[in-house]
């Protein structure tokens, strides 16, 4: 057999593409798992897919009063998601060719632009539950943005980058660089900003039908067809990324593949989506053992975000961690 | 990249003293979870979570630095601070009937504020100061200064008669880090006397929580000033 070696370009090309095909089918899991253990049956494991299928063959309906904005905010946001694989580790250990154009804050200035867009889009309908929701997503990301900085502090002081890649080569340099305090607390920092930002359980309830408690559902509520599909599509993108950046940049960065070849690529495609599965698993298990927090508690969960972020970065200023 | 790694980043600490720290971390963020206990209850049950981390602290520096004392230290310490005080805290609780002493004088999110930042002045100024641990790394010295002062946060933020009793429990167990670090050959006797110190303490709380119940059927401090004449 001839070992077949992938060009650069076409691996990050693949890494694209990885997110966008499996991001439906890492939603789908999940949902299929938390109806087990709630004891239904629940829904197809493919039936994301149906869905966005649906939705594209539907029409478009906007708002009389919406500018363009109601229509270019789903479509840039979703752009942004397409961009952000390329510059972090999705299947490769070894940087690739536009894997320097961003770092982490790069990253998370346009995760931070899809969200702003999706918000604007959405209080551009007029709709009060809409506009609720945008308010709400934007206070939320403002109040978890410090744990995300001093994560990146952390991440800067231990690599003296901040770059997701050396990170991701720190913590398989060594055991003792994977058990350090300081890697261990940014971890679990980094584990509670992914529960908020892909609105589980404390923060938001997943499956929900009560406008009240909405943050990032409520801002989806006005859009129809394509732009709807869309909408979800990039939600299910930025889960599958920001679990991508949780277990192959922070808590397990094993399994990437270290060379071209074409088997090494496929092989990390696949332990991708297996690492990616068992992420959604615990946050099932969390959605199915917790309770929502109250809208004005939520607060708290994020304080306790910054306590571990911040001792993280103080363990490691005083020479330890 | 790997040659890079090696050349420019800040040591690693070695197992021991990671885990070290990492037992001194658990004390602090018990100490954090208290302020976040809404019941009693839990309260007591973190406390003796805590004991039984410094517990642990004890014999994994007397397993690798070869200090035998420790062994009887921690076997003290885990059947007075995770079995015997917890339980008659409980016990004292249990007669009291009262569950739920609502008793922030703030809301959580701000005492947790409040608390990082008492820490991490406690970070800095033991930082500064120039105590040399030869034994335990001198990071958990900095994390038991902090819990120190949560502790006496969570005293002051809590008007509740439990919150301080476990607040001033919770401090022993910031000083026996402290003295962990600074001091792992301390004489035992020296040691069995903070114990002692703490068995006082539990005694003098338990008739200050039964007398105060008792006087006003409540658990929290804030009718103390109702008690005049």
């Amino acid at each position: 057999m001839v070992a077949v070696d992938l060009a650069p370009a076409s691996i990050q090309a693949l890494q694209v593409l990885t997110i966008v095909v499996f991001a439906p089918l890492v939603s789908g899991v999940i949902a299929h798992l938390e109806a087990r253990l709630q004891g239904r049956r629940g829904p197809r494991i493919l039936q994301p897919y149906y869905d966005l299928g649906k939705l594209f063959r539907k029409e478009t309906l906007v708002p009389t009063d919406a500018s363009w904005v109601f229509v270019v905010g789903p479509i840039l946001a979703f752009t942004c998601y397409l961009i952000v694989p390329l510059l972090i580790p999705v299947l490769t250990a070894y940087p690739l060719p536009l894997g320097y154009m961003g770092d982490i804050l790069g990253g998370g200035f346009i995760l931070g632009l899809a969200s702003f867009s999706v918000a604007v889009a959405a209080a551009e309908s007029g709709a009060p539950y809409a506009q609720l929701g945008s308010s709400r997503a934007m206070t939320f990301g403002a109040l978890i943005e410090p744990s995300i900085l001093f994560v990146t502090f952390t991440v800067a002081l231990i690599t003296t980058t901040d770059l997701p890649y050396f990170e991701a080569a720190s913590a398989r340099a060594s055991l003792s660089q994977v058990v350090r305090p300081a890697h261990l607390l940014a971890v679990l920092a980094f584990f509670l900003v992914v529960l908020n930002d892909t609105s589980r359980i404390p923060v938001e309830t997943h499956s929900g039908t009560l406008e009240f408690g909405m943050i990032d559902e409520a801002r989806t509520l006005e859009h129809s067809g394509p732009l709807f599909a869309l909408l979800k599509w990039g939600s299910a993108m930025k889960q599958l990324i920001l679990y991508v950046l949780l277990v192959n940049v922070f808590a397990a960065p094993w399994g990437l593949a270290g060379t071209t070849a074409l088997g090494a690529v496929l092989l990390a495609i696949a332990l991708l989506l297996a690492k990616a599965f068992a992420v959604g698993a615990i946050f099932t298990v969390i959605d199915n053992s917790f309770s929502k927090l109250r809208l004005f508690k939520i607060t708290e969960f994020m304080a306790a975000a910054f306590l571990l972020a911040i001792l993280a970065v103080l363990v490691l200023y005083l020479g330890g961690g | 990249m790997a040659i890079l790694l090696a050349s420019s980043t800040p040591p690693v600490p070695s197992t021991f003293s990671g885990g070290a720290e990492a037992i001194a971390l658990v004390v602090l963020l018990t100490e954090f979870a208290m302020f976040r206990a809404p019941l009693s209850r839990s309260q007591i049950r973190l406390y003796g979570f805590q004991s039984l981390a410094v517990s642990a602290l004890a014999i994994l520096v007397a397993a690798t630095q070869h200090v035998p004392e420790l062994y009887a230290l921690a076997g003290l310490s885990f059947i007075l601070k995770v079995l015997l005080v917890p339980g008659i805290m409980l016990r004292l609780l249990k007669d009291a009937q009262i569950d739920l002493a609502a008793s922030n004088r703030l809301g959580v999110a701000s005492m947790v504020l409040l608390a990082i930042a008492a820490s991490v002045f406690g970070f800095f100024v033991v930082g500064r100061l120039p105590v040399h641990a030869h034994v335990l790394p001198a990071p958990a010295l900095g994390l038991a200064a902090a819990e120190i002062l949560v502790a006496f946060l969570l005293v002051i933020l809590r008007a509740d008669v439990v919150s301080q009793a476990v607040g001033f429990f919770s401090l022993e167990n910031g000083v026996s880090v402290a003295s962990l670090v600074v001091a792992s050959g301390l004489p035992l006797i020296l040691e069995v006397a903070f114990l002692f110190d703490l068995l006082v303490a539990v005694v003098v709380f338990g008739v200050l929580i039964r007398v105060h119940h008792g006087r006003t059927r409540t658990l929290s401090t804030d009718t103390l000033d109702r008690l005049r004449g």
